[in-house]
């Protein structure tokens, strides 16, 4: 990308962008956005999204099925030589099941691991395994031979990065020491274990009797089964973490122009910095375009008294929820971390359903 | 035959009602502004389930009022609260809850902390049947909010027998009562949200079993213009591109507004709040709407 106005991001440079944010504010499309500029601008960009709308899948030519990298034909597009865009749709079950594939140290212990309830619980039903996914995903396509830049939309973040903390809460839970400790059978027990641990393995047992659970054998056998993979996984996620601080990799925090959105957008900024990470711009999405001048319908002697009224009721409207989006972004302005570039991307006023749309949206993105 | 239009009767609010819908569609301002409205018939209870507390915040902005209060939950709270009831024995169940394994173990045991989150959900609404109030839950966004409706099934299939057996069918009863329970799904009139909104409804009417499920359809705007009005436009493109865009968003309502009928959903239409302040007015304006749209009892 050789626009002059955002070279301050040093797109051409980079190896990969991930988009971060709340819910609702249309990650995935910008993210998309952004991908079809970068690949059109003549870079190879693979471009995972979460969750698409239908007709964002539609744009990029994938089908709902698709979990695999799909070519998009830019052939329409003007883009220079060596532009390429790829994308696919993030599926947590599948790459959580092909990870296991991979780091089983054998195939009975792949098998017992995929049939296990506590796995199957866990694949499925925690929130969490999806941002742990969307992660490992992005490890797999950054170590394809010709990755060049990667574009990442990531599941809506609620309060927390989840999605940045996957790895760690994952590695947490697969922790040896609790491996060992779980995976020990009765008496078996070796290693430094204080009372406490002794302790709460007895009462873990009660809690089991009580609750009715009888899950602790469960838990017990999928942590020794996971045990052989434990080095698999350490490697991954501290392979992960080295590429979200590698320089070339920049991190948008992606938000709307409402005063809660912008809070948010203001505090996973904070959040990135505590995990030592640096968010390098965010980019407020579907900024209202200015409004036309009223004094021009005023003046029209061609348009109905009715017509008129209508269209400075409207006005009148879109004016208010320009006064409240301006102060909204006026205090992002005055809160505005330092060393955070703020990036504002057009409202287009439907949603976007091919890629020509995509590329407008991409056109309209501006320094604030 | 016509289908009979349960939007056009006012829905009777279960003691319950749990709010959720896609980010974006204005889940925690429908939330405060019909704890609100609820709150102006008997007392009234906001829980917030988002830690941000967004809801709460909202309503603290529009004033004190006596019969309202708000109220956060949090998952480790539960799951406190819990160990400390079956393991009454105080030393041994903080130490428990103190323990790094015991950690690991309800972290491999997901579901869980969000089981033990319905259950206290259940409390609460039978605390209110009890005081005559009303309770009014700031859920998580809809994907988050299925995963939680439908942990009781699962940890009864993980429970076969034992206490928390006999606290999940409490569970699995209680969000089938419409009385106790409802959910009321938050959407906005476009295409994704619309789509979630009515598998969502569709998942919860057949899994968890949902017996109160009600639309918020948030941001509904007329069309304002037509197209010929459009049309009529064509020398001053600018305001004709917006009068053609306020015409596709009062259509979209409208699209939206069948859609939601059609699928059997008793549907609240909330306004675009057109103002340089989304303020106590605004949640006030909203707050009207969902007073008309809900029976007395």
């Amino acid at each position: 990308m050789n626009r002059p106005e955002i070279t301050a991001l040093a797109l051409a440079d980079r190896r990969l962008v991930v988009c971060l944010g709340p819910g609702g504010v249309g990650k995935t499309t910008l993210s998309a956005a952004l991908a079809l500029h970068l690949a059109l601008g003549g870079r190879g960009v693979d471009v995972m999204t979460v969750d698409p709308a239908p007709r964002l899948l539609d744009a990029l030519g994938l089908r709902v099925e698709d979990s695999s990298l799909q070519p998009v034909g830019l052939g329409a597009m003007d883009a220079r030589s060596g532009a390429r865009l790829r994308a696919l749709k993030l599926d947590p079950k599948r790459v959580f099941d092909r990870l296991i594939e991979r780091h089983a140290p054998s195939a009975a212990a792949r098998d017992a691991i995929l049939a296990d309830r506590v796995y199957r619980n866990l694949s499925n039903a925690l929130a969490g395994v999806a941002d742990y996914m969307a992660m490992e995903q992005l490890l797999e396509l950054s170590r394809a031979p010709d990755a060049d830049l990667i574009v990442l939309d990531t599941p809506p973040a609620a309060e927390a990065l989840d999605f940045l903390g996957a790895p760690r809460r994952m590695l947490e839970l697969l922790d040896s020491r609790a491996v060992t400790l779980l995976g020990a059978a009765g008496g078996a027990m070796r290693g430094p274990f204080s009372m406490l641990d002794l302790a709460a393995r007895a009462v873990l047992g009660a809690f089991d009797r009580v609750t009715g659970l009888r899950l602790l054998g469960d838990v017990r056998n999928f942590v020794r089964n996971f045990s052989g993979m434990y080095a698999g996984f350490a490697e991954r996620a501290a392979a992960a973490g080295e590429l979200l601080r590698d320089p070339r990799t920049l991190i948008v925090v992606v938000a709307t122009a409402e005063r809660e959105r912008i809070a948010q957008a203001i505090e996973f900024v904070a959040a990135l910095n505590e995990l030592d990470l640096k968010a390098g711009a965010i980019a407020i999405n579907r900024v209202r375009p200015p409004l036309p001048d009223a004094g021009e319908i005023a003046r029209a002697r061609k348009i109905p008294a009715s017509l008129r009224a209508k269209l400075q009721s409207h006005l009148a409207d879109l004016a208010a929820l320009e006064t409240r989006e301006r102060a909204a972004l006026d205090a992002l302005h005055a809160a505005l971390p330092q060393g955070v570039e703020l990036l504002y991307a057009a409202d287009l006023g439907r949603e976007p359903r091919s890629l020509a749309d995509l590329a407008e949206i991409a056109k309209t993105i501006r320094p604030a | 035959m016509r289908k009979p239009s349960p939007s056009v009767r006012p829905l009777t609010p279960p003691r319950l009602i749990f709010v959720t819908g896609k980010g974006g569609a204005g889940k925690s301002a429908v939330a405060a502004a019909l704890a609100l409205a609820l709150s102006r018939r008997r007392p009234a209870t906001l829980a917030d389930l988002d830690r941000r507390g967004s809801a709460a915040a909202m309503l603290a902005a529009a004033g004190k009022s006596d019969a309202l209060e708000t109220l956060a939950l949090t998952p480790r709270a539960e799951l406190e609260a819990f160990i400390h009831r079956i393991v009454p024995l105080r030393s041994i169940s903080q130490r428990m809850l103190r323990s790094r394994t015991f950690g690991y173990v309800t972290a491999a045991l997901p579901g869980l902390e969000a089981f033990l989150l319905l259950e206290r959900l259940r409390l609460i609404a039978g605390t209110a049947a009890l005081e005559d109030r009303y309770a009014v839950i700031d859920a998580p966004a809809t994907g988050h909010a299925l995963e939680l409706l439908n942990v009781a099934g699962g940890i009864r299939g993980l429970a076969p027998a034992g206490t928390l057996n006999r606290l999940a069918a409490a569970v699995e009863d209680f969000i089938a009562d419409p009385n106790r329970f409802g959910v009321i799904l938050t959407v906005s009139p476009e295409e994704l949200s619309l789509r979630e909104a009515l598998d969502a409804a569709r998942a919860l009417r057949e899994t968890p079993r949902v017996g109160w499920i009600a639309a918020a359809l948030n941001f509904a705007t007329a069309p304002l213009f037509s197209a010929a009005e459009v049309a009529a436009l064509a020398a001053f493109p600018a305001h004709a591109r917006l009068a053609e865009a306020r015409m596709r968003a009062g259509r979209a309502a409208a699209d939206a507004r069948r859609a939601l009928r059609d699928a059997g959903l008793g549907v609240i239409e909330l306004p675009m709040v057109f103002a340089a302040d989304f303020d106590h007015a605004g949640l006030e304006t909203l707050c009207g709407r969902l007073e008309r749209g809900l029976s007395q009892p």
